[in-house]
């Protein structure tokens, strides 16, 4: 577009100071190289916090003296590392997408919605429910190691409360999940074919 | 540039003749300074990336605007969770009142601020269509990279000049 074509917009536009960067092959191999290891070493900071989480369960199930809580602390570890797992499936922490130079912006926007609304909305299935079976049967194990009223209702406390905090989650997942397929309603509306 | 260049050669074609319109892009995409270098750099990193498999089956214009505005909304959607401000369409935009703080076309450095924020709360889609506007694209070439049908960019061109109007004209008849 020549200059006298140019609207006022246009002009204000391209005419603001900008440099572009330029990189030879060698400098632009070292950021790739540099910006993979950013990714590596979010992903490793993922990884050491379950493994912070993992530590303590680990040793109560080194030291456990009966089976049940064996199970218990076993099945929580698991439930961990399944979570952790699906979260770098799922792409929490992604490198650059493959696909940006193969889709339209419409067709790479859309996919990139769908695959957030996915996420968000099976998460009772990767990130809740891996931790119920240890929850229950750390529950059902104390009941029966502690048969007082008491304890029971202790454990009936502890179990509301993280009862509460998982719901709280998927709520919050499910108003996420809804943002995310209002949007893609809204591009399906604008663009049928 | 053709398609028998290495991806090297396609690499450092296109930073020296993109560059400027990507640095653009980017500053489009990301209001922080910071996330904003960060940002252009992955760009950058895509694009040199993305060339070794570049088959000349579209314009190498199509392929980096793809891959950059591609990069970008990638970015968007990420940073949409840590940041309030809800993104709108251009419709919303050109319904929303111009307020006291129109564009004042006499001091550019204003003028520009006002524009980048009002682009900066745009859907990736809609921000991605102004901003080839901005460049100076036609329709048929943004239609080719967007994906959006012929009829769907004209309509949205037709309110990209109408916004951009209201706000200049406005400014600068004060």
């Amino acid at each position: 577009m020549t200059n006298e074509l140019r609207n006022p917009a246009q002009k204000l536009w391209q005419d603001q100071p900008m440099e572009g960067i330029t990189m030879s092959a060698e400098v632009i191999r070292k950021r790739a190289a540099k910006f993979e290891r950013k990714i590596m070493w979010r992903n490793v900071r993922e990884y050491v916090a379950a493994l912070i989480a993992a530590v303590p369960l680990g040793y109560f199930l080194v030291t456990a003296r009966d089976v049940f809580a064996q199970v218990t602390f076993g099945l929580l570890i698991a439930g961990l590392a399944w979570m952790v797992v699906q979260l770098h499936r799922k792409g929490s922490v992604r490198s650059i997408p493959t696909e940006v130079s193969t889709l339209t912006s419409l067709q790479f926007y859309r996919a990139e919605l769908e695959r957030q609304r996915e996420a968000v909305n099976t998460v009772w299935s990767w990130y809740l429910a891996p931790l119920i079976p240890g929850l229950l049967v750390y529950t059902v194990w104390s009941a029966i190691r502690s048969p007082r009223p008491a304890a029971w209702v202790g454990l009936a406390l502890m179990d509301a409360a993280i009862a509460g905090m998982f719901y709280v989650v998927w709520k919050m997942n499910v108003r996420a999940a809804r943002c995310l397929q209002r949007m893609i309603d809204e591009l399906k509306a604008e663009n049928p074919h | 540039m053709t398609v028998d260049s290495t991806p090297d050669e396609l690499y450092h074609d296109a930073a020296r003749v993109y560059g400027a319109a990507l640095g653009r892009l980017a500053r489009a995409y990301e209001a922080d300074a910071d996330l904003c270098r960060d940002l252009l750099q992955e760009i950058h990193i895509a694009l040199w990336r993305s060339f070794s498999t570049f088959d000349g089956r579209c314009s190498l214009r199509t392929w980096i605007y793809r891959v950059a505005h591609n990069v970008a909304a990638s970015h968007v959607l990420r940073q949409r969770r840590t940041r309030s401000q809800a993104l709108v369409g251009l419709e919303e935009l050109e319904n929303m009142p111009a307020g006291n703080n129109t564009l004042q076309a006499a001091d550019r450095s204003h003028a520009l601020d006002r524009l980048l924020s009002m682009i900066q709360r745009l859907k990736p889609l809609d921000r991605h269509v102004i901003l080839s506007y901005l460049e100076g694209h036609d329709a048929a070439a943004i239609s080719e990279i967007t994906g959006l049908s012929l009829g769907n960019v004209a309509v949205k061109i037709h309110r990209i000049k109408n916004l951009l109007a209201r706000q200049f004209q406005q400014g600068e008849t004060r």
